[in-house]
């Protein structure tokens, strides 16, 4: 029996897979993303210098051969500090991400599923934390529990848990209305595994979408933080905190705040585009089969 | 053992299933009972709204919570009652010793995992074969239910399947755990009459092979003559007639099955002998007192609208029963009395 040993378990994985080699757009985005993460990953080999090391001869010094994106106010190496920078954008980004859609994504799976009071009560509770903007609540989270990585993750994911719930709400809702649901239920199979098994697998082209354009959200809600000093303290490097160190010198060395923007743009338009790229490839009316 | 195979697959008793309309609960399905024999298929025939799909779902424990219920009745499987079980207990049986099949092929399996994957799944969750056991026993399966290269298809997703294709795979999936009693909610319904023949052609066969017992649910007379056994005849939430197939085509009893047999058009018969019933069926919040086909019957009796009549055996033909205050001859006593 070798056919079996080589048949797939899962389908959903592939397919999206297969889709998203058709769009160049997600693939370009899904570059740029890759990209920007290895350089974070990898920043203690890609760093040329150390990223707090001090020259005061080279205070606001331009780009050089050295130094190819210039250097600080404390003569610290740019280049090094943005790659060491986006350590802390994407830990904090995909940990709030994650955290939100295990959270949010669960909540609304479940809301939908089960529907009734439960659904009223946990939408409603949705609705509250909706209402307050991401920065807002950053601040507050922050403001009260102290600018620690930890905290700006909690913050961060306090305001995407319900975007998550519903988008995973909605669909759920739908499926667990088709036959195959049914189907299911007359096989015996328990609540949580036709959610887990059947449900799922029917959303969550939805929900990766969603994350996918929510941790371009969640970066800028760190990089906004950070600009406004409450991100994470100095002198770690993050691409918001090099953009306000860098606005105070905007005229006189304009590449101290430019470099880290651009940083913050090409992770955008990466995760913009990959997002874009994969809805329209799990878009049941854009998909050719 | 002898006494073992004379014993029932499944028994039906005093079955009523009520759904809840503005506050107040009507019942659907109203004090339903059979015995269903080891290899035995019953038909349960009548039209849409009947009651015979609520049966099926009420048996396997699938009345819809949110507005139904089963208020009374017992469903004995192996002489354990299944109303009793909890829903952890029912979802053993479910899949494992009675499975279901339905109407739609085209949306009853998951559309995202392949097909092969299904099939193993049920056999994983109700037995302890390993993933590789289950695998094999899933290719066997499909196999069984007449597959083309079904290795080769074992990977494929339902999209890539037709119709026909697919209702075999929803058999497969059913017959996983090798059941005792097989729900077949309309399953040819939806299918082309060629392949329809196919799909009864397998259900027979397979039944044959495997010994189980099977509830057959249609509103085609064609299709329970070529493949029931014994059949219930039912009308607004009631078993009417119920009687061996041959008896029932033989001697309609029941002014409803009489007009359901002169509704089905027939080549040797000219167009005009095709008559349609009358009337409708009375709605579920509405339901007359005494016989609810008394509107539509024109052997209608006075009596007819005051006491409902009960399924009583026909004078005359054995195993034969009616729910007809004229025609089992009760009514006639009743009165004399």
């Amino acid at each position: 029996m070798s056919a079996i040993a080589t048949v797939p378990e899962r389908g959903a994985w592939a397919r999206l897979g297969t889709n998203m080699r058709r769009h160049k757009m997600a693939s370009l985005g899904a570059g740029l993303v890759i990209a920007v993460a290895l350089s974070a990953i990898f920043a203690p080999w890609l760093s040329p210098h150390d990223p707090y090391e001090q020259d005061v001869l080279l205070r606001l010094a331009g780009p050089s051969s050295d130094f190819p994106l210039g250097n600080d106010d404390f003569g610290r190496d740019i280049l090094s500090r943005i790659l060491w920078g986006g350590r802390v954008s994407l830990v904090v980004g995909t940990s709030a991400v994650l955290l939100a859609i295990m959270i949010g994504g669960v909540l609304g799976m479940l809301a939908g599923y089960i529907g009734g009071v439960f659904d009223r009560v946990v939408m409603g509770a949705m609705d509250v934390l909706l209402s307050f903007p991401a920065l807002v609540m950053g601040l507050l989270v922050v403001a009260m529990l102290g600018p620690t990585v930890g905290n700006l993750i909690l913050a961060i994911t306090l305001t995407a848990i319900a975007p998550f719930a519903r988008i995973a709400r909605a669909p759920t809702l739908v499926v667990k209305e088709r036959d195959f649901v049914e189907a299911g239920r007359a096989l015996g199979f328990s609540n949580l595994r036709i959610m887990a098994v059947h449900i799922l697998p029917n959303i969550i082209d939805e929900i990766l979408v969603m994350a996918s354009l929510w941790l371009a959200t969640a970066i800028r809600t760190e990089a906004s933080l950070s600009f406004i000093g409450l991100g994470v303290r100095p002198p770690t490097a993050t691409w918001g905190g090099m953009i306000r160190e860098g606005f105070e010198n905007i005229l006189d060395s304009p590449w101290l705040a430019l470099f880290p923007s651009l940083a913050i743009l090409v992770i955008m338009l990466g995760l913009n585009m990959l997002g874009d790229g994969l809805r329209d490839a799990t878009d049941p009316r854009l998909r050719h089969e | 053992m002898s006494e073992r195979g004379a014993e029932p697959a499944l028994v039906v008793e005093n079955l009523t299933t009520e759904f809840r309309i503005g506050g107040t609960w009507y019942p659907a399905v109203r004090g339903v009972g059979f015995a269903l024999g080891r290899n035995e298929t019953l038909a349960l025939v009548g039209e849409s709204g009947c009651g015979k799909s609520i049966t099926a779902l009420s048996i396997i424990g699938l009345v819809p919570r949110a507005n139904g219920r089963v208020s009374s009745g017992r469903v004995l499987l192996d002489g354990r009652d299944l109303l009793a079980l909890d829903e952890r207990e029912m979802e053993k049986v479910r899949g494992n010793r009675i499975s279901m099949i339905f109407q739609e092929p085209m949306t009853s399996l998951n559309p995202v995992l392949p097909v092969g994957f299904q099939v193993a799944e049920a056999l994983r969750y109700h037995t302890d074969l390993s993933p590789s056991a289950a695998r094999a026993r899933a290719l066997e399966l499909l196999e069984h239910v007449k597959i083309p290269s079904a290795a080769r298809r074992f990977g494929d997703y339902p999209h890539q399947f037709s119709g026909g294709m697919r209702q075999r795979v929803m058999i497969a999936v059913a017959l996983a755990c090798g059941p005792e009693v097989l729900l077949a909610d309309e399953p040819t319904t939806a299918l082309d009459v060629t392949i329809q023949a196919q799909v009864l052609a397998l259900l027979a066969e397979l039944k044959a092979s495997d010994g189980m017992a099977m509830i057959f649910i249609t509103h085609n007379l064609g299709v329970v003559a070529s493949i029931a056994d014994r059949v219930a005849v039912m009308y607004a939430g009631d078993i009417v007639e119920l009687a061996s197939v041959d008896e029932l085509f033989a001697n309609p009893t029941h002014p409803y099955t009489e007009a359901l047999l002169r509704s089905i058009p027939r080549v040797d018969r000219d167009a005009l002998d095709l008559r349609p019933i009358p009337g409708q069926v009375p709605p579920i919040t509405a339901m007359p007192a005494g016989c609810r086909y008394a509107d539509r019957c024109p052997l209608k009796i006075a009596r007819c609208s005051v006491e409902t009549p009960p399924l009583a055996p026909v004078p005359g033909l054995r195993g034969h029963h009616a729910r007809c205050w004229v025609r089992t001859g009760d009514g006639a006593g009743a009165e004399a009395a």
